[in-house]
């Protein structure tokens, strides 16, 4: 794990409800850095949440929203969060159900911001 | 989308369909193309195959020389075109997979699916005769340079 | 007032098939007490499914609940069994006007009117719509075609999926799994239409949305929220086969837009199931 990027990490990963977070290249869907529980594949995650990420930035710059800054995905079993930073990279987290999403969502924000 | 053996075919399509790849081929190692799919008119199948299986095993001696456990990936990342070339071991033997893909997908997903590809193949071989695989290997070459010729008129 | 509504819940206890229903609704409505106004209209609905009088009933009820996308479906079903029932007409007329289609809502309330001439606010209705123009002595038009969509047809059924809703034709989007717009519309910055535009990626954007759900063993998918710097939008898919996008000022309640997309939905599947 790329370490300049654990303690970031491991700040969102501390939040209730959270069952990994990760750092992503948003072109290449590659694992930057990460921290998982058990049972989250990570490549999968990362591939995933940069693809939904180009699809929905697509959608999002047609539509006149312009490059989205936040992207929330709600499932039967969980959430998953995407905060695109400006250098090329997202921050990526998935939360179990019933998580303080707004909270959640602000420490996202704020923590892309730091990105580099 | 052709397999020299049908239990290739279904692994294949969902990769194929999954990761959005514009070209697959499988070869064994000695460049035999093993399936194919994709519009591959463009390319000199059995050179992309022989050059396929030679990069990999070039990586290798390279992974050899420095002590270190052999390359599986090598991926290639052109501006409007990327390669992956892969390597993975099947009941069959070890067999070569090259993946042409764009940008309307991501390496990360290429990878991902291919994974699960090399998954399901091991899943679905079917023991069978290695003789009886190797006859069947060259015939479809044949078939498929002659089906080549007669389109693109090489 | 409270004795009538007293005296007629009693003759309701002592006889649910009767038709007091009607009445009985109709002062629980004008009392403010939604709530019984709507199990009341519901239970004689159940009991008279097709009485025009008990889905008119029902329609006023869900109106006064601003489910106006339920209501006009109500609305739609008593023309359907009594196409001259002035209720329906001026209920039909009252949601195209508030949907900002004045055409529509003009053809409705001038049938009403001349159904029911004695009514001084029906005509007073029309002659407001008609914004000041010469309307009576002109000859009751045929019906105007279904609101017009700029670019492509929408397919299915005749009518607007969202009518009634708040921003139909600006901020609801609803499309086939094919990317063809099926209703709605959507204005993007400066007030371009942007309908068809969106349309092409919306299906394939919620696709990815429930294999990302799938391949990360998340379950069914719910919605996609997409938060800009000024709008956010919602998308999910109302039915298997179609996906709708809503979008809603950045301002506004994050809460809301999620809210307001599952409205929308639901008015959807209405007006598909009306279609099929």
């Amino acid at each position: 794990m790329t370490t300049g990027y654990a303690p970031l990490l491991e700040s969102l990963t501390r939040l209730r409800g959270i069952r990994g977070a990760m750092v992503v290249s948003a072109e290449d869907g590659l694992v930057v850095a990460e921290s998982l529980m058990g049972g989250i594949k990570g490549p999968s995650l990362a591939a995933m949440a940069a693809s939904l990420t180009s699809r929905a930035s697509e959608l999002a710059v047609k539509a006149g929203l312009g490059a989205p800054r936040f992207l929330h995905l709600q499932a039967a079993d969980g959430s998953l969060l995407v905060a695109p930073a400006s250098s090329d990279l997202v921050l990526v987290a998935v939360a179990a159900r019933d998580v303080p999403l707004g909270l959640l969502r602000l420490e996202m924000l704020r923590m892309a911001e730091r990105l580099v | 989308m052709r397999a020299i053996e049908p239990w290739v075919l279904g692994p294949l399509r969902t990769f194929v369909a999954e990761s959005s790849a514009r070209i697959a081929l499988l070869m064994t190692t000695s460049g035999q193309v093993v399936a194919q799919h994709g519009f591959t008119g463009a390319l000199d199948l059995m050179a992309a195959a022989a050059l396929g299986s030679g990069i990999v095993a070039s990586g290798s001696e390279l992974a050899m020389e420095m002590d270190w456990p052999p390359f599986r990936v090598v991926a290639h990342q052109g501006e409007r075109q990327s390669h992956l070339l892969a390597w993975f071991d099947t009941p069959r033997g070890r067999w070569i997979a090259l993946i042409v893909f764009g940008n309307e997908t991501k390496l990360g997903l290429v990878q991902v699916f291919f994974d699960r590809m090399v998954d399901e193949l091991v899943s679905a071989a079917p023991p069978e005769a290695s003789q009886r695989r190797e006859v069947l290997a060259a015939d479809f070459e044949r078939e498929l340079n002659t089906s080549l010729r007669a389109l693109f008129g090489r | 007032m409270t004795e009538d509504i007293r005296a007629l819940s009693a003759q309701f206890a002592a006889d649910p098939s009767s038709l007091v229903f009607l009445r009985l609704g109709e002062a629980l409505r004008h009392r403010g007490q939604a709530e019984a106004a709507l199990k009341v209209a519901l239970a004689g609905l159940s009991r008279y499914p097709h009485l025009p009088d008990a889905h008119d009933l029902y329609a006023r009820v869900l109106a006064d609940r601003q489910d106006y996308a339920t209501a006009f479906d109500e609305w739609d079903t008593v023309l359907r069994l009594s196409p001259h029932h002035v209720g329906a007409h001026k209920g039909i007329g009252f949601l195209y006007y508030r949907a900002g289609e004045p055409e529509q809502a003009l053809y409705h309330l001038r049938i009403a009117a001349e159904l029911d001439p004695a009514d001084a606010g029906l005509r007073t209705a029309v002659e407001r719509v008609a914004g000041g123009r010469e309307i009576w002595e002109t000859p009751l038009p045929e019906a105007p075609p279904p609101p017009k969509v700029e670019s492509t047809a929408p397919v299915g059924g005749a009518g607007d999926p969202f009518v009634g809703l708040e921003g139909a034709h600006e901020r609801l989007l609803l499309v086939d799994q094919d990317g063809l717009r099926l209703g709605g519309g959507l204005v993007g910055p400066g007030g371009r239409d942007v309908s068809d535009v969106v349309a092409a990626v919306l299906a394939s954007t919620t696709r990815e949305a429930g294999r990302a759900a799938r391949l990360l063993e998340m379950g069914e998918w719910n919605h996609l929220t997409v938060e800009g710097a000024e709008v956010g939008a919602c998308l999910l898919n109302p039915t298997a086969d179609t996906s709708l996008l809503a979008t809603m000022g950045a301002g506004l309640p994050a809460g809301q837009l999620a809210y307001f997309a599952e409205r929308a939905a639901k008015a959807a599947r209405g007006w598909l199931e009306r279609a099929r």
